[in-house]
């Protein structure tokens, strides 16, 4: 009799895991929109934050526990970027597969030398992270990383469907390398160009893309904008002659759009999420959509 | 093993090489190939030129190696971290000045020439210590930065690693916090009209919650939590409480949870929310008055269980010891071994009925992606010291309402409803050894509503209403059992998420019962804090 039970519970588990989609948890979209190239429809994937909103900041809703209860992947930053919000959540998910160490547990930041590492971390200088810039997935060379280790957690956890999570990011690679040409090409004109931020987001992109955004709104990450500070930016705006401001969907447009009209230049909209912009239903629509833009605006 | 040595191979010559390149001055670098002894003459440098070029093809053919040898680590082991295009690397834009597809296409993780990042892709061993001439490059982001990312655990850190505070690189996390309040009110007795032992208890200035707060990774089974607050009485002494200080499991199955040691209660939404985090300058009457003024605390054991539904449904049961003045409506000797008037027992435990149980049962639903509520319910079940049998029960249900814009700026705008309500009935006996001449059982309950506007990035205006109904009574002139109600108002301004300055205004009244008389209360404070340390994650 139980040597019945049991076999009926192998199988009924075997059946169970054979037919289940993962369970796919991140914290942020742009891990999200990542593990959707890689595990197609084999994945359910749950996005926690919003595309919109800040992601320092964002409510570790209840509702969120329950997500990662539920889940046979985590992905997170690994980079303190969510350090305001994610460990409450993993202290009450309770869920021994995404801890840290387990297949079940991708950190996205594995591996990625972070740019802007601060040598003293003192939160004098505003909301800095010990561990250097969390921004990192706009630059397509650190996202295609990033997607190699999610088919890599995948794979390890679902080995039936291994080949197919292997030929998705050979795709997604491929995609990849053949988009950085065009996008490339379409950034080539405005090489060393100085652009302004709103927040320290986006060095990675400059970086790869070849274009100086090294003047921020912000005085200080995380730190409001302020009239005086507003007025060096100016200055400076109009000694270096930039001519856009990229400012994100939770950024407050109006100071933008202040200092756009005092030096001439043009209100870029931007942002670090698929959805977080109209139409970047993917990570290459998205970055897509942030090449256009830029060029646009810094024509 | 076979890597680094073909990579030192690959560099030695490549810096024999360069060396050579650029010296026809012979005392520079010591190279076995250079005669230093006599001037260069004409067929010398023939000589060397031929040299270096053999060199350099040395180098060429030996890198080739090293990049297939790549290739077969790679096929082999695809799971290698090492192998990873882990590095932000020179803008293509350099590609496309040159040919720019076949080497994509034959390397196709690397959409670029740049040998930095093909070396040190292929060998982090050089990576480390890049070798003058090795990094070909000046991309400080490639050559400069720490070899690999450290988890937020520190997990792999020897043990001799000292704490680095704010880094991922500790075993602790420590924060200091500073709360401070400068009070002005009506009532010269400002310490019986603020109910809670952190909310301002004079005029002037207050420094009534100084804290230090750790917490860890015991080890993989649990966590490791204490909060120790310093405070100053109103004669400048300094008085030390062990707030909380427990551990809780990490990963038992069937999300289950074990917590021990000294904790806050798990009863409503307030009473586990240290005061550095509440919303207003002082406690709720409510909670002040029903479940003590440090809240219900005590040392004792919680095991939790999240229902396995598909919203959020959480069981919490918990027993502590509920002894002394953090088990206040409990086995509280009271002030001077008097409560309610009467001369209470202080006695040991003499059975499960002399503990209290504190069971709690939430649950939590997101209306929209915008809006969440959360609703819970409570219970705080125990015996007195007012009399041999004598028993106290608490009942508590809250309801937290937030909306929180999808475009929100470091958490900002929000809405924010918060409101409890409590019932206590308390059996108040007839004292130590029969002392008082009457029993009674007190019906009371209590409710505070309040709402959070965070209008702007940093600012948040709060308005609250308390009102508390002790039951009258003949017998029993306590202050505490005064039925009072108030209005708050305040403006709190978060410069970051680690400072705050609050201006607060309360309007108390206090109403007429057999004993006492009637007040009006006015009082304003001025708080501000300071938070040093880790960043303390919010709970929801």
């Amino acid at each position: 009799m139980k040597r019945i039970l049991l076999l009926l519970a192998a199988t009924l588990t075997c059946s169970f895991s054979a037919h289940a989609k993962l369970n796919v948890v991140s914290t942020l979209p742009d891990f999200g929109w990542l593990a959707r190239e890689i595990g197609g429809d084999k994945v359910n994937v749950t996005i926690l934050a919003k595309p919109t909103e800040d992601p320092h900041f964002v409510d570790a809703r209840p509702s969120f526990v329950v997500s990662m209860r539920n889940a046979d992947v985590l992905i997170d930053g690994g980079a303190e970027l969510e350090l305001g919000w994610l460990p409450p959540l993993l202290q009450n998910a309770r869920n021994p597969k995404i801890e840290i160490g387990k297949p079940g547990r991708v950190q996205a930041s594995q591996g990625i030398r972070l740019m802007n590492v601060p040598a003293n971390v003192t939160r004098a200088a505003g909301d800095v992270h010990a561990l250097g810039n969390p921004h990192f997935t706009v630059d397509p060379i650190i996202a295609k990383a990033v997607a190699q280790h999610i088919a890599q957690s995948f794979s390890a956890l679902d080995p039936a469907n291994a080949a197919f999570y292997e030929a998705n990011y050979k795709k997604f690679e491929a995609t990849i390398n053949a988009k950085l040409q065009e996008w490339g090409a379409a950034m080539l004109p405005f090489k060393g160009q100085h652009v302004v931020a709103y927040h320290d987001s986006w060095p990675y992109f400059a970086h790869r893309f070849g274009v100086n955004i090294d003047i921020f709104l912000e005085p200080k990450p995380g730190i409001p904008p302020s009239p005086s500070h507003l007025t060096e930016v100016i200055a400076q705006m109009k000694a270096q002659k930039v001519k856009a401001i990229i400012v994100e969907p939770f950024h407050d447009r109006r100071i933008a759009e202040k200092v756009a009209s005092a030096t001439g230049a043009k209100v870029v909209e931007f942002s670090q999420f698929p959805g977080g912009l109209p139409g970047t239903d993917s990570y290459v629509k998205l970055i897509d959509t942030l090449i256009s833009r830029l060029a646009a605006g810094l024509k | 093993m076979k890597k680094i040595i073909l990579i030192t191979l690959s560099v030695f010559p490549l810096t024999v090489a360069s060396a050579q390149d650029a010296t026809p001055s012979p005392n520079s670098s010591p190279t076995p190939a250079v005669s230093k002894s006599t001037p260069a003459a004409a067929s010398d440098v023939e000589a060397l030129r031929q040299q270096v070029q053999s060199l350099t093809e040395t180098v060429k053919a030996l890198q080739q190696q090293v990049k297939d040898q790549q290739a077969v680590l790679e096929k082999a082991n695809l799971v290698g971290e090492t192998g990873l295009p882990a590095n932000p690397e020179p803008s293509p834009i350099a590609g496309t000045e040159s040919s720019p597809t076949p080497e994509a296409s034959a390397q196709p993780r690397f959409p670029t020439e740049d040998t930095s990042v093909v070396t040190s892709a292929t060998a982090p061993a050089v990576s480390g210590t890049p070798a003058p001439g090795g990094f070909p490059t000046a991309d400080t982001s490639v050559v400069t930065s720490a070899p690999e990312t450290i988890s937020s655990t520190g997990a792999g850190a020897p043990l001799t690693q000292p704490i680095t505070i704010g880094g991922g690189r500790n075993y602790m996390n420590i924060s200091f916090d500073g709360l401070f309040a400068l009070a002005y009110s009506s009532a010269r007795d400002l310490d019986n009209i603020e109910v809670g032992d952190h909310d301002p208890q004079q005029r002037g200035f207050n420094a009534r919650n100084i804290e230090l707060a750790l917490d860890g990774a015991v080890d993989p089974y649990f966590e490791g939590f204490a909060n120790i607050v310093f405070k100053l009485d109103n004669d400048n002494e300094t008085e030390v409480e062990v707030e909380e200080a427990f551990m809780q499991t990490t990963n038992l199955p069937f999300n289950l949870q074990l917590k021990g040691g000294q904790f806050f209660a798990a009863f409503g939404r307030l009473n586990p929310v240290h005061p550095h985090a509440w919303d207003f300058v002082d406690d709720p009457l409510v909670n002040g008055l029903f479940l003590g003024p440090d809240g219900l605390r005590g040392v004792g054991a919680q095991t939790s269980w999240t229902l396995p539904l598909p919203w959020y449904s959480q069981l919490i049961f918990a027993s502590q010891n509920g002894r002394g003045s953090t088990g206040f409506s409990f086995r509280n000797p009271g002030d001077d071994g008097m409560f309610f008037d009467r001369i209470t027992t202080d006695r040991e435990a003499r059975g499960l009925q002399d503990f209290v149980w504190i069971p709690r049962w939430e649950n939590s639903v997101d209306l929209s992606p915008t809006q969440v509520v959360l609703a819970g319910v409570s219970g705080a079940f125990g015996s007195n010291e007012t009399g041999a049998n004598s028993r106290t029960q608490i009942y508590g249900a809250d309801l937290l309402y937030k909306w929180k814009s999808s475009h929100a700026e470091g958490g900002f705008p929000f809405v924010k409803w918060q409101t409890e309500f409590m019932y206590r009935r308390f059996q108040a006996g007839h004292g130590a050894n029969d002392s008082f001449p009457v029993a009674e059982t007190f019906h009371d309950w209590g409710l505070y509503s309040q709402v959070l506007w965070g209008f702007k990035k940093g600012w948040v205006a709060g308005i609250r209403g308390d009102y508390v109904d002790m039951q009258d009574s003949k017998f029993t002139d306590d202050l505490d059992r005064q039925s009072r109600w108030r209005l708050s108002a305040n403006l709190t301004w978060y410069p970051t998420e680690f400072s705050k300055i609050r201006l607060q205004y309360n309007q108390d009244f206090l109403e007429e019962n057999f004993f006492l008389s009637a007040r009006q209360v006015e009082s304003i404070f001025l708080q501000w804090e300071f938070i040093l340390g880790s960043h303390g994650a919010h709970k929801f």
